[in-house]
Parts: structure tokens; sequence; C-alpha cells
């Protein structure tokens, strides 16, 4: 069976400092290929409940943003790149530069505003390429083909891939429209990341040898929230991953 | 009434994306496909003349245009100063002005052949505006509202329910208006094919800001003939300020003329301190992006949205109309603001003096055309719009002028319920 890498998602300061970058961690030892850390938002518009009220309870917990960097500069240390994602008010409260620059600085490999569309995007994919940090564009099933072709010239190395419309945590069917959209973004040229409503080993199979990984954010929040952290998120991580791939940070 | 003008009646209209650096289109990819659809079918709606005549139809007898331009004479005497008039825009139909942006986009919706329409509300005018054009055209219709707002503003549920809206409670962030916004625009992402969401006010992504001042329009246009019949020239206009459309509605003739003097009133709350007030133009405001536009909003230094207070909920709001913003930043508009007790007073001024109830949002402008009108000479006029009738505000202003035998005639109901 071919190789589909897990990116896994937490919300940065939920429940709380501490227990977030010990989430975040356990995850990578579970087997994340990718960690993608989102930074919360007041206002996110594209969040399911689960991580809307993460980010609410970060948030209420006393999150800056100054501590999001400081858990990527901790987390980018295990040897798996580190996304941030956000959205474009964190992004341009300090200036776009500024804040590209601070996440290069802290070690992130990628960072993902799904508001900042390329043509509304206040400099940020030029900030990116000056800063050698990969801005992640978010794609959806009904773009244009106008559209696709704007995202095409970015030359983008990695393209996040919103598997059905709205939002995060429920559930996805991969029907033929599903894996039709996934072709059509072949011709970006980017690893493609699945995003959007993954939780079931099922799915991944699925997607698995149609895009380069998925991404779990929802679904993890799920299992701490019955279950607790640490061996839990570990095996919940490893459960994820494709059969015959040892869980685990060597890759 | 003759066409006040008949050059922004039909024809080309092309909604700007930008108002000089505010504005934009920031949203995800998700709900490009229903913004590039609206702005398309929003320029080949302007241009049908079946458009036009079904929206000049729904304001003659549905909305009940044109409004009245009342001379405030009591009032104009009692303050000794400028010749006051008061635009009723609050008879409109549902009491506000929110009816003539929710029935033109409804109108849009039903030519895009779509079934349902979804809304935010804050204090439930713009829910109830829309739930009234939903039932008109036909229409299902969806009301995202905070859950604190609900239990505030419990009468315009009910209300909105009897039209047959269906009000869903919102329990994320703050349970306020902007999280309605942000369920509506989550819930829009995902039905666009059968749904059009009616913004409330000129803010979020383009073409909204635009095409509800388009719809708004409507107001100024009147104001300028009524001014023009009276034989008067305003030397100033004021409107209240929460995102912003009665203002820009009925400021909207006069923008690119020199004069008169265009005043937008912000809610000055409980007084300066964070949090406690929603002046956001002459205020510690900060260029943000948000629900979808870039504009002025109250937020930290790391871009979270700030908490916002104001008597009155269609003006507790952290941001406001792009357009608005750039006009504020040209000069062409002057912002100050009124806090709670002014606007209060103001509401129980022009009640007294003229009969005439204020809603809180609008007795914000009312409270400044108090404050301006003795410098100015009875030969300069001054006009002030009643975006919205004070009905709504029972609840709230009942117990602030007449405590005591407003709680004894809610106990009585308990008791007689």
């Amino acid at each position: 069976m071919p190789d589909c890498k897990l990116m896994a998602h937490w919300v940065a300061g939920y429940p709380n400092r501490e227990d977030s970058l010990a989430s975040a961690r356990a995850l990578a030892q579970g087997g994340a290929d990718y960690l993608e850390i989102q930074f919360p938002f007041s206002d996110p518009s594209a969040d399911g409940p689960l991580i809307e009220n993460a980010g609410r309870d970060a948030l209420e917990s006393g999150f800056r943003v100054s501590d999001g960097f400081a858990m990527v500069r901790e987390l980018s240390q295990l040897g798996v790149p580190v996304f941030i994602m956000t959205y474009g008010s964190l992004v341009v409260a300090p200036g776009t530069a500024v804040f590209v620059a601070e996440a290069a600085k802290a070690g992130a490999r990628g960072l993902v505003v799904p508001d900042l569309p390329p043509d509304h995007d206040e400099g940020l994919f030029l900030a990116g390429k000056k800063a050698g940090l990969a801005i992640v564009p978010v794609v959806a099933p009904e773009i244009s083909e106008e559209r696709l072709e704007i995202y095409r010239r970015l030359e983008p190395e990695w393209v996040y891939a919103a598997l059905r419309l709205g939002i995060t945590g429920s559930r996805t069917v991969l029907d033929q429209a599903t894996l039709g959209y996934l072709e059509r973004l072949g011709k970006l040229g980017g690893k493609l990341i699945a995003g959007f409503g993954v939780r079931q080993r099922e799915q991944i199979d699925a997607l698995s040898g149609q895009v380069h990984a998925v991404a779990v954010g929802s679904h993890f929040l799920e299992c701490f929230q019955q279950k607790g952290g640490g061996d839990n998120l570990r095996q919940a991580a490893a459960n994820l991953r494709v059969k015959g791939e040892k869980p685990g940070l060597s890759h | 009434m003759p066409d006040p003008n008949p050059n922004r009646k039909s024809g080309d209209f092309t909604p700007a994306d930008y108002f000089g650096s505010y504005g934009g289109r920031f949203v995800g990819e998700a709900l490009r496909p229903a913004l590039d659809t609206l702005e398309r079918e929003l320029v080949s709606a302007w241009k049908d003349p079946a458009f036009q005549a079904d929206l000049r139809v729904a304001r003659d007898t549905f909305i009940g245009r044109p409004t009245p331009l009342l001379y405030a004479e009591n009032a104009s005497k009692a303050l000794g100063g400028a010749r006051i008039y008061i635009k009723m825009e609050g008879l409109a139909h549902t009491g506000a002005h929110k009816i003539n942006n929710a029935v033109g986009q409804a109108l849009l919706a039903r030519r895009m052949g779509k079934k349902r329409l979804i809304a935010e509300t804050g204090a439930g005018q713009h829910g109830l505006a829309t739930a009234a054009a939903a039932a008109r055209f036909n229409l299902e219709c969806l009301v995202y509202m905070g859950a604190v707002d609900m239990a505030r503003q419990r009468p315009n549920v009910f209300a909105m329910e009897t039209m047959g809206a269906r009000v869903v409670r919102v329990d994320s962030g703050s349970r306020t208006l902007k999280d309605a916004v942000n369920a509506a625009l989550r819930d829009w992402s995902a039905t666009f094919p059968d749904t059009h969401y009616i913004i409330g006010s000129a803010l979020g992504p383009s073409p909204f800001p635009d095409m509800v001042h388009r719809f708004q329009a409507v107001v100024g246009e009147e104001t300028q003939e009524q001014l023009r019949q009276a034989g008067r020239d305003a030397t100033t206009l004021i409107a209240c300020v929460g995102g912003g459309s009665n203002a820009i509605g009925f400021f909207s003739p006069f923008l690119d003329l020199p004069s008169p003097r265009l005043v937008g009133v912000e809610a000055g709350g409980r007084g300066p301190g964070p949090g406690d007030n929603a002046v956001r133009m002459t205020g510690p405001s900060r260029m943000g992006v948000a629900h979808g536009y870039k504009s002025r909003f109250l937020m930290d230094s790391d871009g979270q949205i700030g908490v916002t207070h104001s008597i009155s909920a269609g003006l507790d709001y952290p941001g406001v109309g792009p357009e608005l913003a750039s006009l504020g930043e040209s000069g062409r508009i002057e912002f100050t603001s009124a806090t709670d007790t002014e606007a209060l007073e103001a509401l129980r001024f022009f009640a007294r003096q003229e009969g005439v109830l204020f809603a809180l949002e609008s007795a914000h402008a009312g409270a400044v055309a108090i404050r301006q009108a003795p410098g100015l000479s009875p030969d300069q006029t001054l006009v002030v719009n009643m975006s919205g009738r004070g009905d709504k505000d029972l609840f709230i202003t009942a117990k602030q002028l007449d405590r005591e035998s407003w709680l004894e005639f809610l106990r009585s109901e308990v008791e007689n319920a």
C-alpha cells in the first residue's frame, strides 16, 4: 500500500500551555509525520465546534501569540516538520512580514492561513518566499480553473486540500467527485495534504496514493476530551498511521 | 415622488472590492465560488429592468417608502439653533432601515434561484427584516443569533419565529453578534448552492459592503429630494454607526459633494475604558482583517478581537464597515461618539418634544444633534437619521427610565400568565 503521511493538528495553548505542548509531543511520538499547530483566534470562521471551543479555552487561559512561537520552537526540536495554522488577523496585526519572519525563526516549516488567499494575501506569499517559509494555500472542492491557475503560479511546496465544503470535524465520504477534485489539484505541483473531516483509518486508506498526507484535528481533540492525553494521544496517532509503517520518529 | 437620482436606480453597477486600503474579500477558498457568483448575479440584476421594478414595488407597497422627513419644530426651538429635521426611517416596515437591504437581497436571492436565506442578527432587527422578506418572497429562513442576544432580545425572537423563521442559538465565542456572523459564514460555505447569506450591514467580504450600500442608498436619495422640496440645503447630516449601513445609505448621494458635513456617531458606551464602548474611528482601534474584510477593529496587539459594550445592541460590534473607515480616514465623514446616558437623554428629549420614539441606536445620532444644533443658526439645517424606532427597546429603556413601575408591570404579567 502506498504511503500516506499523517499531519496531526493541535490547538496551541489548549487546554493550557504545558498540556498543549505535551499533547503535540505525544502526537509526534505516536507517529505523526507533520505537526500542525493552530494559533487560536477569537473569531475563527473555518473551525468546527470542537476546535473553536478549544481555541476559546486556550484564549481564556491567556494564550498569546508569543506563547505559540515558543511552543513551535520546542516542537521543532523533535525532528518533525511543524506547520503553523492561524487566521489573517493574527498575521496582519504585527505586519505580515514580521509574523512570517517570527514563524521562520521559531523553526516552523510552513504556514497555513485560510483567509489570506492569493489575491487578498496582504503580502503573505511574497514574505514566505523571502523568509524561506512555505506558505501552504488552502483550496476547496468547487474551485474554478481560473483560481487553480493562480495557485499553480505560486508553485506551492504543499497544498492543503479541504475535502468537502464546510467545516472541520464532520464525516468525509470519498466519492468520485472527491477523487476527481484531487486529480485536478495534481496540476498545482505541490504535495497534497487533505483535511477537514478525516477521522477514520478507512478514510485514510482510501486517500493513500491520492494525497501526500492527511490532516487530522478534531478527532484528536475528541480522544483527548474522552480519555485524556499522553499515551492515549500517542495511541490515537499510531492508530491512524498506514499499516506496515512503524510508529515512531524515524522516517 | 420623482426619481431623486435616476443614475443610481439601474444600469451599470460594479461593486467595489476595496475602499482606499479597506475592504477586500478575506475568506477561505470554500467561500470564493459563492462570492464570485453573487457578484456576477448582482451586476446582472442591477441592469435588469424587471429586477428594478420588483424592488420598486416592494419598496412602495411592502417597506412603505418613502419614509417621511419631519421638521422637528419643537426640538429646534427648544435647542435654539439649527433647523432640525428627522428622517423617519424607523417608520419602515419591521421598524428600521434594515428592511431595505433584506428586501433587496431577498429579491436577488429569488432571482438567483435560491431556496433558503440565512442571516446573522444581534438586536434582532436584521433577523426580523430577513424573516419578513423571506416570508413575503416564499423563501426558507434561518437566523443565527448569539445566546446572550437571544436572552436580551426575546420579543424579536418571537416575532421572527411567528414569521416562520428558525432562530438558531449560537453558543460559541462571546455568544453575541460577531459569533453569529461566524456561524452564518460557516453555514454558507457548506450550503451556498441553494442558500443566500443576507449580511445585515455594509461590511463582510466584497461584494457585500457595496451591495448593502446600494440597497440602503434609497434613504439618502429620498432625503436629498425631500430637502429640495422643502427648499432647504443641509448644513449637517448625522447618523449612528455600528457596522454602518444606515449611515452609508443616508450619506450616499452626498459623499462626492463638498457639503453637507457628514457626522457618524459611534457608541461611547459606559466610557472610554477598554471593553466599555464600541468606538472604532476615534478610539484605540487597529487596522485588521476579520469577518471577511479589512477595516478598523477593536483588537489587542495580537490581533484578537476585543469585547465591546453599548446600551444599543445594534452598535455593539468591534468593526466598522470598510467604506466608512476609508471615508473617516479621508475626512469626508467626521466621527464622534455618544454615551449610553446621552443616548437615553436624547431618546427622552425627542419623545417629549416631537412624539417620536428613537431606537437606542439612532438616539446616539439624536444626542449629537442636541450637542451641535445650538452652535448653528436658524437658517442652517441639520438632519438626523432616525434609522429605527424605539418600540423594540421597551424592555431596556423602560427599566432605565421608570424602573419601579416597569418591574411592577412585569411582576403582574408573570402572575397573570
